[in-house]
């Protein structure tokens, strides 16, 4: 199966659209997680978008856009790994680490031409002010938009018709002479997650906080086990048993949430309690917060 | 001096908050940042305030290009308070707000950063990942409407800031600490609740020892269930903290282990 034009087309907007939300709206339309939502949509198979999308989405968990800094462009990454994982039916887990990790760290060097190419428009801007041509002004503050839309709509267009035949060969050659490079692309897809995870403690007050970091791991490792032994046995019961109804569901993740925010509320109303005192968790926030921050991709 | 008398209507404050949510970073780039957009933002204001073609006018535009940078979920504050001194002064009140703009715009994007930046698409992202990993879209739904809720609070926060001038600085910052306190622990939490699920390597190694096949992951399991995933976890914090060490490196260089253990048939999943 090919990319059809119109499946190009709508991916290609899309990653225009995606740079501008998050800029400015923020509508979380900029996740990589939505992006493997709507990628899957268009392509046909929201099941792979959403996996592809969700990995993605956890390895950059705490990777912000702090300061100006410029990071890994997963979302772009996302819409293509999604493409090519549907369109050539190559195996979800696989395209995250072949296609979607390589092509999000190539794109970080657009991401900065388009900022680069902006300070052309900001001199522009002066020479409008000394003139008091107003609408020069709002009109060359508003030009700046399309160096943040190309960086993100020509790779997009381009790889998607263009790159089809060269990453069908590579696929074929992961399923067939390099088997092994396959299958550890497969795990290390399973494993990026711990990056982003890892970054987002970095960036927390981990040692002010860290009971709550061992309760939330250790509350939902032994959830998680009980509730998988239990699906495995009903599926097994369900075999053996006729008319055996009872379905069990995974390990409901908001329901872990919801204790996490009981644990924060309880803290938050002694925060509010205890007046004064106040003041001294933040400049310890603050200074943790700062001191475990990693430097975050300038390049 | 300029005494235009102008005072800002309701139609200014959502010209300006429109400005902000669809293109306040529209001109950013690495020599003033959001310099041009601040001006932007208030540009049909400041016209307002001063009087077109003024000398007073030309002044403040100049001033309003310089460098800024601040959270943008929190720029419209400083919007607010800079044109409520504008509004009074005219243009004696430059002094009074090209300090309030260097001032604020740091502490505000230290806070926005990390509340607004960091801790919501962290819990929220990862509920949303987590339910999409397992083929169900309503996580992005979810998040989609707690983003809503922000972009509510986003065009509030200008007339507030506007109304209270310079007071509402030391009024806020209480509360912040302590939500800012309570938001970390949320974040701590659920990420510790991530590594229990996310992620799902094993160890596929199985020596025998004199004989008899050794499952070792099931040992692990019985000492703690998801030790691996937490040793992974802690391996990359670890990582991290060295010098010169990026989140893109950390990204490739997991790859690559990764890849290298799962040849040699030590972990799999």
């Amino acid at each position: 199966m090919t990319i059809t034009w119109w499946q190009i087309l709508l991916l290609t907007l899309y990653a225009g659209y995606q740079i501008w939300d998050e800029l400015h709206i923020y509508s979380s339309a900029s996740s990589p997680v939505f992006a493997g939502m709507i990628s899957g949509l268009i392509m046909g198979d929201l099941t792979t978008g959403l996996v592809i999308g969700g990995s993605l989405q956890l390895t950059i968990l705490g990777v912000g856009t702090f300061g100006g800094a410029t990071r890994i462009d997963a979302n772009t990454g996302t819409i293509m790994a999604t493409a090519f994982s549907v369109s050539l039916g190559m195996n979800p887990q696989q395209a995250i680490s072949a296609i979607g990790v390589p092509v999000a760290s190539l794109l970080v060097q657009l991401d900065i031409l388009a900022r680069f190419a902006n300070t052309f428009f900001a001199h522009r801007i002066d020479k409008k002010i000394e003139e008091f041509d107003y609408k020069g002004i709002e009109r060359n503050f508003l030009l700046g938009i399309a160096p943040w839309t190309l960086s993100r709509m020509v790779p997009v267009f381009l790889a998607l018709t263009f790159g089809g035949g060269l990453v069908q060969s590579v696929v074929g050659v992961l399923n067939n002479e390099l088997q092994w490079l396959g299958d550890g692309l497969e795990v290390a897809g399973a494993v990026l997650p711990a990056v982003g995870f890892a970054i987002l403690l970095r960036y927390l007050p981990v040692k002010k906080h860290l009971p709550y970091l061992i309760l939330g791991f250790t509350i939902t490792a032994l959830l998680t086990v009980v509730f998988s032994d239990i699906q495995l046995l009903g599926e097994n019961v369900a075999e053996v048993v006729e008319n055996f109804e009872g379905t069990f569901n995974a390990l409901p993740m908001l329901a872990i949430t919801l204790i996490g925010l009981a644990l924060a509320t309880i803290s938050y109303k002694n925060g509010q309690n205890g007046k004064g005192t106040p003041q001294q968790t933040t400049a310890n926030t603050q200074e943790e917060s700062t001191e475990g921050e990693i430097e975050d991709d300038e390049l | 001096m300029t005494n235009s008398n102008y005072k800002l209507t309701k139609k200014d404050f959502n010209q300006i908050n429109r400005r902000s949510l669809l293109t306040f970073q529209a001109g950013w780039n690495y020599e003033r940042m959001q310099g041009t957009g601040y001006l932007y933002l208030i540009l049909p204001q400041l016209r307002k305030i001063y009087g077109d073609d003024t000398p007073e006018l030309k002044e403040m535009m100049k001033v309003h290009t310089q460098f800024f940078n601040t959270s943008n979920f929190f720029n419209t504050i400083i919007t607010g308070i800079d044109l409520a001194v504008e509004e009074e002064q005219g243009i004696d009140g430059k002094e009074t707000v090209n300090g309030l703009k260097v001032g604020l715009m740091g502490s505000f994007a230290a806070i926005g950063d990390s509340i607004f930046a960091a801790l919501i698409p962290a819990i929220f992202g990862a509920l949303a990942a987590n339910m999409a990993t397992n083929g169900s879209a309503v996580g992005v739904l979810i998040w989609i409407v707690a983003q809503v809720l922000v972009m509510i609070f986003r065009w509030k926060q200008l007339e507030i800031a506007h109304r209270q001038g310079v007071s509402l600085i030391t009024d806020m910052q209480d509360q912040l600490a302590a939500l800012t306190d309570a938001a970390t622990l949320l974040g701590v939490f659920m990420v510790g609740a991530l590594v229990a699920t996310m992620i799902n390597v094993n160890i596929a190694a199985a020596p025998s020892i004199g004989g008899v096949p050794l499952d070792l992951q099931n040992s692990l399991d019985m000492i703690m269930p998801k030790l691996i995933p937490a040793a992974i976890v802690g391996g990359v914090y670890w990582l991290l903290g060295k010098k010169n060490m990026t989140s893109t490196k950390a990204i490739f260089i997991v790859l690559i282990v990764s890849v290298a253990l799962s040849a040699l048939g030590i972990i799999g999943n």
